[in-house]
């Protein structure tokens, strides 16, 4: 496998942080397996939002529990609804909770982190980690069922409370990072030559914090997804559309009555796309991190 | 007694904590929360009922007065009624905390003692394929979604087109023969839903021990395997298991038994917060925030004694 033609390959790579993992990650047999799932399902997604299919997630036209058949492909739920276009958009939802959530959360979650690291020991530094202990310990639940009432039936009031309590992860991560290399020489090159503190944090100092940012945003946008089904299947998640959550929540009395279809089709859609972002999750962990050596 | 002062010095610094807990979800749950005074004031009621509810409810106030309001409350532990069904909160967590120890602390603790054997073992083939066997099937088990874990568990083991061993939901436990009955299915996904991640963390704790100078040196000097595993690497490798097994115990009570106990119609304190969220019964929340708030402040300084505890070099200064 390493012969020497390949070896000699590598100098033409760049030698950057991100062309070595790159590099790398290309190499990873389950990451890029990963990565052509979790691409499937964007393709899915993207075509949701751009109306080529899964349209027809709403209309009532088959009786309720049809069997599999040309028309409905997986079946039919409790009131005669397609369950494959309903499984099909749900995706599109499940990546825009995801996205909206773990986009947001990271930029907060790296800006504040930045800040609370750079200017560590200070009042500032204080008021962001008690704001950080204080989200961490209310009730994920209690949290999103108060924002919900206080923002008086907001449909996004779920993203929001999950912005808000996801983002001191990234934080804390990015706060260690950074204390530990506003001691480095380059920082203190750039502040000999006099360069204001705000190109610093964020020239400087925070572009070597994206790899964890990366990570952690995969991370996030996990969890994002697998919150929106419990809190969607409790009531407090998404309000109109169609979820997976949504999707199990109603089958639940499917259940009772022994038909599958329903359940099945949001349960193994939920489970492929989640345990392929865990694994292209996990791939690029591997690939950043440039403690491994790489093979 | 060096103790109880570290504690008492450590509970004065988690205060900010509890006010910034509590002030935050009272903004959010009772300022920004439900008005209350139409459902209490009847059909067309004049601007004086209207006025009077609202001065019963203590809406006129001004919010600071209100906020330390509450934080009495919270020091005499006396929440008052809860708003639907008029019970004494206090009495209805009396009633209810038990039954949700009971119901999560099996799952808790198997999922914890469980997820480090496996780790042992998987750290122990590293690189080989009962590793990798174990390690994909923890991702596996990190994937799959709790509320399917509770479908799924039900259905094979509760219902009639499964097994049917158990019970679908409820919970009339009289005896033990009664508990094992109710909390098997349950304690099964808790446990099912925890060993992925908790296997890889303590995976990878116990990957980090081993690699470490001392473990090398003890084994070149031929200290038995047991011995090895036990006295050098996790001993080592205690602080953070403890610190994970800690942080989870406060969300693991509330978080954990919310769904667990709203699926299976187990009367916990799940389901007594899930009912108050619907109902908007500001009483029970309020007592179940600042229960948590509290509780958490508790564990950070009984995670600091333990640490002490494991760890001589560790000074309670």
């Amino acid at each position: 496998m390493n012969t020497l033609a390949e070896d000699r390959n590598i100098p033409g790579e760049s030698e950057s942080l991100w062309g070595k993992a790159w590099y790398k990650f290309r190499r990873d047999r389950t990451g890029m397996l990963s990565l052509a799932v979790v691409m499937l399902f964007l393709i899915i997604a993207l075509g949701v939002w751009a109306g080529l299919w899964g349209q027809g997630w709403s209309s009532v036209e088959g009786s309720m529990w049809a069997k599999p058949s040309a028309e409905h492909w997986l079946g039919t739920n409790i009131i005669g609804q397609d369950i494959f276009e309903r499984g099909i958009y749900s995706t599109k939802t499940a990546f825009e909770v995801g996205m909206v959530v773990a986009i947001l959360s990271t930029i907060l979650g790296g800006l504040l982190g930045a800040l609370s690291g750079f200017f560590s020991n200070s009042w500032a530094d204080e008021v962001i980690l008690w704001l950080m202990g204080v989200l961490d310990s209310i009730p994920f639940y209690l949290f999103v069922a108060a924002i919900a009432f206080a923002l008086q039936g907001f449909p996004y009031s779920m993203h929001i409370a999950m912005i808000a309590t996801f983002w001191t992860t990234t934080a804390r991560l990015v706060r260690g990072e950074v204390i530990k290399l506003k001691n480095f020489e380059f920082v203190e090159a750039a502040r000999a030559i006099g360069l204001p503190r705000r190109l610093i944090i964020f020239r400087h100092i925070m572009p070597n914090t994206y790899h964890i940012l990366l990570v952690q945003a995969t991370i996030v946008f996990v969890s994002a997804i697998k919150s929106e089904v419990i809190l969607s299947f409790l009531g407090l998640g998404v309000v109109d559309g169609v979820s997976w959550g949504l999707m199990i929540a109603e089958s639940t009395q499917e259940v009772q009555a022994g038909h599958y279809a329903n359940f099945l089709t949001a349960s193994i859609l939920l489970f492929a796309l989640v345990m392929a972002f865990n694994m292209f999750s996990d791939s690029l962990q591997d690939a950043l991190d440039p403690k491994k050596v790489s093979a | 007694m060096e103790i109880l002062q570290y504690a008492l010095r450590k509970f004065i610094t988690g205060i900010p904590l509890i006010i910034g807990v509590t002030l935050i979800s009272f903004l959010l749950m009772v300022y920004f929360g439900p008005d209350k005074t139409y459902e209490l004031a009847g059909k067309n009621p004049t601007p004086e009922q209207i006025q009077e509810i609202r001065h019963q409810l203590g809406y006129d106030k001004p919010f600071v007065a209100r906020y330390l309001e509450y934080m009495k409350e919270l020091v005499t532990f006396d929440f008052g009624y809860s708003d639907s069904t008029g019970e004494r909160v206090s009495s209805i967590l009396k009633r209810t905390v038990p039954i949700s120890l009971a119901l999560i602390l099996p799952g808790f603790i198997l999922g914890n003692l469980l997820g480090i054997a496996l780790a042992l073992v998987a750290a122990y083939h590293r690189g080989r394929w009962l590793d990798k066997f174990i390690m994909s099937g923890s991702v596996v088990g990190m994937s799959v979604s709790f509320l399917i874990v509770i479908i799924a568990f039900q259905i094979l083991l509760s219902s009639n087109d499964g097994l049917g061993w158990f019970p679908v939901r409820g919970w009339n436990v009289y005896n033990f023969w009664d508990y094992l009955h109710y909390v098997t299915v349950p304690t099964l996904a808790t446990v099912f839903v925890a060993l992925g991640y908790n296997t890889r963390f303590y995976r990878a704790v116990i990957v980090e021990e081993m690699g470490r100078d001392h473990v090398r040196t003890a084994k070149a000097f031929g200290t038995p395997p047991g011995e090895l595993l036990f006295k050098h690497i996790l001993k080592n490798a205690m602080i953070p298991i403890i610190t994970r097994i800690m942080f989870s115990i406060p969300m693991v009570v509330i978080s954990g038994s919310l769904l667990l106990e709203s699926y299976f119609g187990i009367p916990g304190v799940g389901l007594v917060t899930y009912d108050s969220i619907t109902t908007g019964d500001q009483p029970i929340l309020k007592a179940v925030v600042g229960i948590t708030a509290v509780l958490f402040v508790i564990v950070l300084i009984l995670n600091d004694i333990f640490y002490k505890l494991v760890d001589p070099r560790v000074s309670l200064k």
